[in-house]
């Protein structure tokens, strides 16, 4: 036995596994937990790719959309919005089946759509986009060449409604807090974008990427994903920041510790909460290009990424990198 | 029943077959890897149900990644409810090692919690991979398994394996 084995030995864990599968049983049963769809072609990639998508998007309009419909929390502090600032919030599993979502208040209307679309080159998206697009210096091996896409200025108003409320409240047999008049009504006016994502898929995919089983787990995804755009900016016909976040944290399935976070938000009218599923995903504040970011690493610890926002434009990292190679490519941008 | 479809699972009739035998086949390991991390029997069965839970939700019970998902998954799942015991503070830490302790008598107990504190404390201080190879290898796994689980070479495995080691042997000293 080595010291390593000695240090790291102890009692074995007795272990009763048909105790432990009918626990589970009772688990996905009380928690009404669906198994992911059966029939697809396609090896259904790894979680890293949940937030990876995420995280691509981040620099978009399509951040808005998740958190407004994932969380469905992130709306109490987007009146009037217009982020500075990054902060990671933590939510849990249990956060985001309880959490009402964010058409439970209301109508979402889309002025502007969001059309992601494919572009030839850099000049074009640089064009396209109205921004200066930054490029890495520094790519880590066995990336490919890059494509890009383009994401438009999107625009969307979000009507609040009562009825809506209680009649989502109703289906789901509870009772919310009743919605303050001034909130009935009111509408939120919503931009995003212009934004730039570019992909590098996997250069010389071997065999498989985890090289001993074959079959790769992420058959399809890129390996590395850079974005950068304008961050959303909300703005409200009434409504204060303060009136939204006391109504919205009051709601059944929003858990304390949650709300205090949201609540702990220095100046919600300027930071940009950015959701960290805790069950997938750990994260730690770095510095970026000479910022504060946020560096996100899978639970699996196969993919990382990290955001940014600098001179009045987010940046986002991420792929089935390492620590080191994200930060690397991050500093690299120019 | 549109409720049900949308569910993917009938209430009642439990969950698909591939997926229980999933379970049966990997539980055990799950649980081993996140001993070794967590040192608590209680708290490395809350990290397996936690991982096949993750599972379950998000990927089908043949996919070809299965088993070395679940590993990486237990190690760093199990690491990071290390961490947070850690950042609750050293009392917190032995007492939860205390449970596991199997001695004679109440101080030997305490001592070896103790012990066993220091040297989590030091795992949780590591690098995530460094950390993450150390649970998965002492945790059974072969050095091709380890190389599955992470998304390393297996060439890359044996060295990357002895400086983890190296750093966990210079943490435990400090």
């Amino acid at each position: 036995m080595s010291d390593i084995e000695d240090m790291l030995s102890g009692p074995e864990p007795k272990v009763d596994t048909e105790r432990a599968l009918a626990r589970l049983r009772a688990r996905v049963e009380a928690e009404r937990i669906a198994p992911v769809g059966h029939g697809t072609s396609t090896p259904r990639p790894f979680v890293v790719n949940i937030w990876l998508r995420g995280l691509a998007a981040a620099a978009t309009v399509v951040l808005v959309a998740t958190l407004l419909t994932v969380s469905g929390l992130a709306e109490t502090i987007l009146t009037i919005f217009e982020p500075r600032q990054l902060v990671a919030v933590p939510i849990t599993t249990t956060d985001l089946s309880g959490a009402p979502s964010f058409e439970a208040y209301g109508t979402l209307t889309w002025t502007e759509q969001p059309k992601p679309y494919d572009v030839p080159d850099l000049r074009t998206a640089a064009r396209d986009s109205g921004m200066t697009v930054l490029i890495p210096g520094n790519l880590p091996a066995g990336v490919g060449a890059p494509r890009y896409g383009v994401m438009p200025k999107t625009t969307a108003t979000f009507t609040f409604s009562a009825d809506k409320t209680r009649q989502a409240a109703a289906a789901q047999k509870r009772t919310p807090p009743p919605m303050p008049a001034n909130i009935d009504g009111s509408k939120l006016f919503i931009t995003g974008g212009p934004a730039v994502v570019t992909f590098y898929d996997d250069g010389a995919r071997p065999t498989g990427a985890t090289g001993a089983t074959g079959a790769s787990p992420f058959t399809g995804m890129p390996k590395l994903i850079v974005a950068q755009g304008r961050p959303p900016v909300v703005q409200s016909d009434g409504v204060t920041v303060e009136q939204l976040q006391s109504y919205l944290l009051a709601q059944p399935g929003i858990s304390p510790q949650l709300a205090a976070q949201i609540r702990a938000i220095k100046d919600p009218s300027s930071t940009l909460p950015i959701p960290i599923p805790v069950d997938m995903a750990t994260s730690k504040k770095v510095t970026v290009q000479g910022v504060e970011g946020i560096f996100v690493g899978d639970s699996t610890g196969l993919g990382s990424g990290v955001i940014w926002q600098k001179d009045g434009i987010v940046y986002g990292v991420a792929g089935t990198l390492t620590e080191q190679q994200v930060l690397a490519v991050a500093n690299s941008l120019h | 029943m549109a409720e049900r479809l949308r569910l993917g699972t009938v209430p009642g009739r439990g969950m698909p077959p591939a997926f229980e035998e999933l379970f049966r086949r990997e539980y055990p390991r799950v649980v081993a890897i996140a001993h070794r991390v967590v040192a608590d029997s209680d708290e490395a069965e809350d990290v397996a149900q936690d991982v096949f839970v993750s599972f379950y939700r998000r990927h089908p019970a043949d996919a070809s990644y299965a088993a070395p998902w679940l590993c990486a998954a237990a190690a760093h799942t199990a690491l990071n409810v290390l961490r947070s015991r850690e950042r609750r503070g050293k009392r917190d830490a032995v007492e939860a090692l205390r449970r596991d302790a199997q001695a004679p008598d109440p101080a030997q107990a305490a001592e070896t919690a103790e012990t066993r504190s220091e040297v989590r404390a030091a795992l949780a201080r590591l690098p995530e991979r460094s950390a993450a190879l150390l649970a998965l290898r002492y945790g059974g796994l072969s050095y091709e398994e380890i190389a599955a689980a992470l998304g390393l070479r297996l060439s890359s495995i044996g060295t990357l394996l002895r400086r983890a080691e190296d750093a966990f042997r210079k943490e435990i000293a400090k």
